[in-house]
């Protein structure tokens, strides 16, 4: 499959975009950042690319150039690099059919570790796409106070995921 | 302390706003990350939208038309050992007809004779699913499927097999594979397309636009396209 041969641009894209909108998405968490990174990989990639590269070339030049686009949107941004692509490989973020990514488990690890009421708001803000309102009345909290667990929570949370990197 | 631009920024990442750019701290970097993280896990966000993909794929298009890469200047240069596959033995075949047929293909790419792109039908859920073993699929075959969800027309060119809907994109009626002329008939309205997918002749105040492509490869000896899983 890596030793094939790409016919031409529009394979490139139809064979990669799902998969490159993924990867983005997972690493800026929103469609409109994703969406436009996604164009600017693409944009970078098909211009200087040889018609006869291999597939698995192109994928190779995919993912590099990705980094770089990711790691310019966060000096843009926040001016710290806040995720990266260093860890992806072609293999697994290519993987053909995709292979089932271990973010979910990882997520639900770090949900698991939190107190109840730090992983309840977490859930209905991030995961149900509550409003702060909605998560507050489904808790039995004032606005205020749900604001408050969101924050300490976002905090614990934080921790934890980086005591699971370790 | 929380400072104000992080709370915003994540508040911009819960509603699905861009983000709004701040001067973030070190001790940011962390909340942030997981706070992505976590966003990145509600159901349905890895999927880019329909939409998306088709502008992006237009806008390349049309970025590409003026760039020599996609045609013949770099290919005889650069063309490099070529491993196993159908597609692969009919590139390396005479490389002539690669640049020829890149030349087409970047041509057509912009379809001023339409003004439509052929947009590329990806289901939200789908398998990799077979419609026709390699070798019932030789050069300048086309072949008819249909998986229940989806029926098309399979065609083989210059060693690649490639798969378009078999619905007519006027009013979708089910076209009918014209065998003497490789061509798609729609039994409707007299539409003709070409088994590519673009529309050929056709007797409608305006021209339909090219039939949706269908994501195809080979695999093991069997030609599969990407199609929404059969109904039960």
């Amino acid at each position: 499959m890596a030793d094939e041969v790409y016919p031409d641009w529009e394979a490139v894209y139809r064979d990669n975009i799902d998969r490159m909108y993924r990867l983005m998405f997972a690493k800026v968490g929103n469609r409109p950042d994703a969406e436009d990174l996604t164009a600017e990989v693409f944009v970078a990639v098909l211009r200087p690319l040889r018609v006869s590269a291999s597939v698995g070339e192109v994928r190779a030049y995919l993912l590099a150039t990705a980094r770089t686009v990711l790691a310019e949107y966060w000096r843009r941004t926040l001016g710290k690099e806040v995720t990266t692509l260093d860890e992806e490989h072609i293999e697994t973020v290519f993987a053909d059919p995709p292979a089932p990514s271990n973010a979910p488990r990882r997520t639900a690890a770090i949900l698991s570790a939190l107190p109840d009421q730090y992983r309840r708001i977490l859930e209905l803000r991030f995961l149900d796409s509550c409003s702060v309102r909605e998560a507050a009345a489904e808790l039995g909290v004032s606005v205020a106070n749900a604001k408050v667990l969101q924050h300490r929570a976002l905090r614990r949370a934080a921790q934890i995921a980086q005591e699971v990197d370790q | 302390m929380t400072g104000r631009g992080l709370l915003r920024y994540i508040e911009d990442l819960l509603r699905g706003n861009r983000p709004r750019p701040f001067r973030a701290e070190q001790t940011d970097v962390a909340e942030l990350r997981t706070a992505i993280e976590l966003r990145a896990a509600r159901p349905g966000s890895g999927v880019p939208r329909e939409e998306f993909v088709t502008q992006l794929r237009r806008r390349l298009a049309t970025e590409l038309a003026d760039t020599p890469t996609w045609g013949a200047t770099r290919i005889v240069g650069t063309r490099r050992q070529f491993g196993k596959g159908a597609a692969i033995a009919a590139a390396a075949a005479a490389v002539g007809a690669v640049v020829d047929h890149t030349l087409t293909a970047g041509r057509s790419d912009a379809r001023p004779e339409t003004g439509h792109a052929a947009d590329t039908l990806t289901p939200t859920t789908g398998d990799w699913r077979t419609v026709a073993a390699s070798e019932q699929l030789p050069d300048g075959a086309v072949r008819a499927f249909d998986l229940g969800t989806i029926a098309g027309f399979v065609h083989r060119t210059d060693g690649v097999a490639r798969a378009v809907s078999g619905s007519c994109t006027h009013q979708g009626c089910r076209l009918l594979l014209d065998t003497t002329t490789r061509r798609l008939d729609c039994p409707c309205h007299t539409t003709v397309f070409a088994v590519t997918g673009e529309p050929l002749t056709h007797q409608l105040p305006v021209t339909p636009p090219p039939l949706p492509q269908l994501a195809t490869r080979e695999a093991n000896g069997a030609v599969q396209v990407y199609a929404p899983p059969a109904s039960t």
